[in-house]
């Protein structure tokens, strides 16, 4: 018989997470009851780097925001590092770290240095292991030379970096990374990204939830796809994109192509899906369909006469082929 | 990047006191530095108590002819300057984090709130003894009153005890904001109603007496009484003495404490079912 706590085995156990939000009135009586999570089941195993993936209000931050135990869940149960989220709040913030996307989290009229130790004695990190601890840290992210100016002279690449650093100055088993390259150039993005590959090969539990399908599937062992606050979808990427091996990608770049062409190839016969890229100068729209290189000539011959196709390929499809194929059935 | 794993390991501290202190020590050095960072902290500490004085000093000019009453306005100026940067502060401590979109970060952290929130306000009071201090010095060498102090221990002692018991009202104060972002409203409006009930510049013995309860309830009124009877010679007030206002003042301050600590507990649970604790 298995004696062990639930949720003991994994780093993060999830079993039928439920989360309701109401709306009141004036008097206090319930208008309206929305379902931001809809019994949720998954499991993060220790080491694991595992992705959460879904489109905008689909239930991700809620979710983050229970298992980070910032807010209560109205139904069902969550376990991080085998402690209940609901009763042991202190030890599981203690043991976790959590990088927030985007420009919040950080104080901005100090400098990145007063920020690590602020930190750092909020989670009761011993001063003597900080003073060593934070200009290492400052180090592995590139801030060391930085690390006295005020946070708000910045780069959002070099706050991102600092954010990395915050959530690891108590030297916390478990990462949760919510949206880590939001909003940051290919160059930052992609030193975000070799910093988590880094902290998983430390060996680092990691939960990453992100909008970059490329980056789910180049970073995580795992995904679950969310969507409608219900889990539609857990696997490997490899997996996934097994969802969608009927079909190719036709992946074309275009010079002076508008949303009529990307309606217009939507109405193709055999055509699945068209996602399309219409704000740079140069236009990238991928076409999902079974004919593959075939559906070139009528892709060819819907184009407008002041267009061009600068360059067409045929693709597998990837992750982000699988996952709109989940979100929009 | 590479190198993590070289890092130094991080050890915590140990003990419940420790823990509590290093927190309060974090959140009072980082409101400081937050403080001093905003070049507008000019305005509050050096303005506003400028103009408190010369407001109390035009006042009540015609009477002012003893160096004692003089110093009676010093002192209350101070105390109302104290006060208005206390409530000020006090919204600010957790008000700040939200529209500056640190509040996740804080709320996430392995302390409760009220801790973190007690070491901001224990520096925003603070603020406070510095705007009352540039009172002190405006009335000392701008009007030139005379800083005879009748026993510097005793007013020390209870200046000390009015700083903390408004630390602990300030506290209390947190808890609305922390229960809505318009909490601030209600904060903000009881400047004025605390300057007249706790009698910083007029004696608390002419407010009615429906008045004196919510008076006697607040512990600067019995700070204000301990710091002038040990400030100003011959000085009455409400006919208590030194000792007794210090004790009812005591007592009071505990009283905030136990309530604000209680209360953000209560507090936090409820932003935490509803959602509400990093809107802002």
């Amino acid at each position: 018989m298995n004696s062990a706590p639930p949720g003991s085995q994994f780093a993060i156990e999830v079993r039928n997470l439920t989360r309701e939000y109401a709306t009141r009135s004036f008097f206090g009586t319930v208008n309206k009851v929305t379902k931001a999570l809809d019994g949720i089941d998954f499991s993060v195993n220790k080491g694991e780097l595992f992705g959460l993936i879904g489109p905008n209000g689909a239930g991700k931050t809620t979710t983050v925001k229970i298992l980070t135990t910032l807010l209560t869940q109205t139904g069902g149960e969550a376990y991080i590092l085998g402690l209940d989220v609901r009763k042991d709040l202190y030890e599981i913030r203690r043991r976790i770290g959590i990088v927030f996307g985007g420009e919040r989290g950080l104080y901005n009229r100090v400098s990145a240095l007063d920020n690590l130790r602020y930190f750092s004695d909020l989670y009761g990190v011993d001063p003597t292991v900080s003073k060593m601890r934070i200009p290492q840290l400052l180090k592995v992210v590139g801030l060391a030379d930085r690390a006295e100016e005020r946070v708000e002279k910045y780069s959002r690449g070099m706050k991102q970096r600092l954010h990395i650093a915050k959530a690891l100055v108590h030297d916390p088993e478990l990462l949760v990374l919510d949206e880590p390259t939001i909003g940051l150039d290919p160059g930052g993005a992609r030193d975000i990204r070799n910093m988590i590959r880094e902290m998983q090969k430390e060996g680092k539990t990691i939960l990453l939830t992100t909008h970059y399908m490329f980056e789910a599937e180049e970073l995580c062992q795992r995904v679950a796809v969310i969507s409608k606050g219900k889990i539609v979808a857990l696997d490997t990427p490899s997996e996934l994109k097994r969802l969608v091996r009927d079909i190719s990608v036709v992946e074309l770049r275009t010079y002076g192509a508008t949303s009529d062409y990307v309606e217009a190839l939507k109405r193709l016969p055999n055509v699945v899906r068209v996602v399309a890229d219409l704000d740079s100068e140069v236009q990238t729209i991928r076409i999902q369909s079974p004919l593959g290189a075939d559906l070139l000539p009528q892709v060819t011959s819907a184009l407008p006469s002041d267009a061009k196709i600068i360059d067409r390929t045929i693709k597998e499809p990837t992750l982000e082929d699988a996952y709109l194929r989940l979100v929009e059935e | 990047m590479g190198a993590l794993a070289e890092i130094t390991p991080g050890k915590k501290v140990e003990g419940y006191l420790a823990r509590r202190g290093q927190v309060l020590k974090a959140c009072i050095v980082l409101t400081a530095k937050l403080f001093f960072a905003d070049p507008q902290w000019i305005v509050p500490s050096i303005i506003a108590p400028f103009i408190f004085t010369l407001v109390a000093f035009f006042l009540f000019g015609g009477q002012a002819s003893t160096g004692s009453f003089l110093l009676y306005l010093v002192l209350g100026s101070g105390l109302m300057g104290m006060w208005g940067t206390t409530i000020y502060g006090s919204s600010n401590s957790i008000g700040f984090d939200r529209w500056n979109g640190t509040m996740e970060s804080t709320l996430a952290a392995p302390v409760p709130l009220s801790w973190i929130a007690l070491g901001r306000v224990l520096f925003n009071t603070f603020e406070g003894v510095i705007n009352a201090l540039f009172i002190l010095v405006i009335g000392l060498a701008w009007f030139q009153v005379g800083f005879g102090v009748v026993n510097p221990g005793l007013f020390f002692l209870a200046s000390l005890s009015t700083f903390l018991s408004l630390s602990a009202f300030g506290l209390l104060m947190c808890t609305i904001i922390l229960l809505s972002r318009k909490g601030g409203f209600i904060t903000n409006s009881m400047e004025i109603p605390v300057y007249i009930a706790t009698g910083t510049m007029f004696p608390v013995s002419i407010l009615p007496i429906v008045a004196l309860p919510f008076a006697f309830l607040l512990a600067p009124t019995w700070g204000i009484e301990a710091i002038r009877l040990s400030a100003l010679p011959g000085y009455a007030g409400l006919a208590t003495n030194y000792w007794s206002d210090l004790a009812i003042l005591a007592l009071e301050t505990l009283a905030y404490l136990g309530l604000a600590f209680f209360l953000f507990k209560r507090v936090e649970a409820y932003a935490k079912r509803n959602g509400t604790l990093d809107e802002y």
